[in-house]
């Protein structure tokens, strides 16, 4: 577990992982073993929501169905929330710690290049956050079948597969920015306003016509916008967080290379 | 005899701060290399440029010929680092963070690697958040020499040690140097230095002052003795004796300076009454003055 810096990360997560991954699929189990039960009554309140509100718990057409609970109650708040949460927090702390803490001047007087550092911890992120993806995928599928739910498996993993996307974007930011600056409150304090302005950038858009145009801007809006719940993947809405990850993490690669390390 | 570590003008600022000011250094094939200075003085911003850890603000330097920072990696396959405020990762055990270390390099003997942990004394079962400051050094020492180095640049290498364990570690540099590795060793403490060093390089306020062989130091040490006389004295029994100076005399207690040997003025002084002879190990700042006047502008 311990030959290079991905698997000594992946090894320094090897308790909280369990832990995220045990808590991904209880949510996942409970919200949606819970449909048959509320699903009723929800669909009820659904409909009596003004639609400023509605806007954000989803836009699935059909409230009533299995997959426009499932949207409103996991996949527009709760799914981007946690893997912000995870990738931000991973991103903005796995260089920083080291740096403050002082083990990257001993790390880096081995003969290995501080990019190579960067592209190995990142590399960790991805493999934590699809398995904690998989893991969430399988609480709703588990929860699916106990419950009785006809619901697309396929359009479930496409949907926590977006989530997933986004939250590598959010977390290549948050790379980027300690790599570029050394401070974890950037690294964590920039990525978090910049995913609340974008949350709600993408929900208020179609409500208010000032917004609209500005919509595509956010990332957001590349997640969930074209309904992989109901639709499936949107080939170009994927190649736009992934073009953005792979351009923040070029940016996190080349600004750590450059700058002196601090004590 | 050549030249491993060559620094050219090597400057560096941190924003409007001071770091290190057109440095000119020369360690040697075979040497340990004293770095002498004052907390502050400019030590470790060198021996981090050195390691490409931090980058020149103008000025270069090279180790092995080698470009510290288009080679760097080259360099550091062949160069060890330790340093005095040594942070390793809490969550493992000492074997654990070594083996790491070694699959990061690669082409390590773990029998040296216990070899040098029972020499030491360190236990390295032991996780690593349990362990003393000394004992964390110990592992950090350990890294520094498992890999059997060309180079070893050691930052304040001994703080935190027991004088015993120091003991072991300067036995264990000095080895080092026999089997024809160089040391740059950086400290504050002249005796550390002068035990163990060839040369020293001694570095204030960011300018290399001068560099001497350890030999040439000691013929200038400084000494303050404290001397008390079983009757009253009067200075002219010191008078002429080459080397004494900052004399003054309360009562029957005796207080000078001397440069150099010692010699002479004991022999002096065993002429009359002595009750009891102390010796101060001068402070660093204290050698500065003697060697280099001034100090107005000294910043500790």
């Amino acid at each position: 577990m311990l030959s290079n810096v991905f698997l000594k990360t992946l090894r320094d997560w090897r308790l909280s992982l369990p832990l995220w991954g045990i808590g991904m699929a209880l949510l996942a189990l409970w919200v949606m073993g819970l449909y048959p039960t509320i699903g009723e009554s929800y669909a009820d309140m659904m409909e009596d929501l003004p639609p400023a509100l509605a806007i954000f718990v989803g836009e699935a057409a059909d409230m009533a169905s299995a997959e426009g609970y499932l949207s409103a109650e996991m996949f527009s708040f709760m799914v981007p929330l946690l893997f912000l949460v995870l990738t931000v927090g991973f991103g903005g702390s796995t260089i920083a710690r080291e740096e403050e803490q002082g083990t990257l001047d001993l790390l880096l007087s081995n003969p290995i290049p501080r990019w190579r550092v960067v592209l190995e911890k990142f590399a960790a992120l991805v493999v934590i956050t699809m398995l904690l993806a998989l893991t969430l995928w399988l609480g709703l599928v588990i929860g699916a079948t106990i419950a009785s739910v006809e619901i697309s498996f396929l359009r479930m993993a496409e949907s926590t597969f977006s989530g997933a996307l986004l939250g590598l974007a959010f977390g290549a930011l948050a790379l980027a920015l300690v790599c570029a600056t050394g401070k974890r409150t950037w690294g964590i304090g920039i990525p978090a306003v910049l995913g609340i302005a974008s949350f709600l950038l993408d929900g208020f858009a179609p409500l208010v016509e000032a917004l609209e145009p500005y919509r595509k801007l956010s990332p957001f809006y590349y997640y969930s916008g074209a309904e992989p719940l109901a639709n499936g993947l949107n080939p170009v809405h994927v190649a736009v967080l992934l073009g953005l990850t792979l351009l923040l993490l070029a940016v996190a690669l080349i600004a750590f290379e450059r700058r002196d390390l601090a004590v | 005899m050549s030249v491993v570590i060559h620094t050219e003008n090597l400057t560096k600022f941190y924003g409007k701060n001071r770091g290190v000011i057109d440095l000119n250094l020369e360690v040697l094939q075979g040497e340990i290399f004293g770095f002498l200075g004052p907390n502050g003085a400019g030590k470790t911003t060198t021996i981090r440029t050195l390691l490409d850890f931090i980058r020149p603000t103008h000025g270069s330097a090279t180790i092995f010929g080698l470009d510290t920072r288009r080679d760097s990696l080259r360099i550091r396959k062949r160069t060890s680092y330790m340093l005095a405020e040594l942070a390793l990762y809490e969550n493992m055990t000492g074997a654990e963070f070594l083996r790491y270390f070694i699959h990061l390099r690669g082409d390590v003997d773990w029998r040296f690697v216990q070899e040098l942990a029972e020499r030491l004394k360190s236990d390295l079962s032991q996780p690593i958040r349990s362990l003393s400051r000394g004992n964390r050094q110990k592992i950090g020492l350990i890294q520094a020499l498992m890999h059997r180095p060309e180079l070893l640049i050691l930052d304040e290498p001994t703080s935190g040690l027991d004088p015993l364990m120091q003991r072991e570690f300067y036995n264990m540099i000095t080895e080092a140097r026999d089997e024809g590795r160089i040391v740059l060793l950086s400290s504050h403490l002249l005796p550390e230095v002068e035990r163990v060093c060839d040369r020293v390089g001694i570095i204030r306020e960011g300018r290399l002052i001068t560099v001497e062989h350890v030999v040439n130091l000691k013929e200038r040490a400084l000494r303050r003795l404290e001397i008390r006389f079983a009757a009253p004295v009067t200075d002219e029994v010191f008078a002429g004796l080459p080397g004494v100076s900052e004399v003054h005399i309360e009562n029957n207690v005796f207080h000078c300076t001397v440069m150099g040997s010692l010699d002479p003025f004991i022999k002096a002084v065993a002429r009359l009454p002595v009750m009891d002879l102390i010796s101060h190990q001068p402070s660093l700042e204290e050698v500065f003055m003697a060697y280099y006047g001034g100090g107005d502008d000294y910043v500790e």
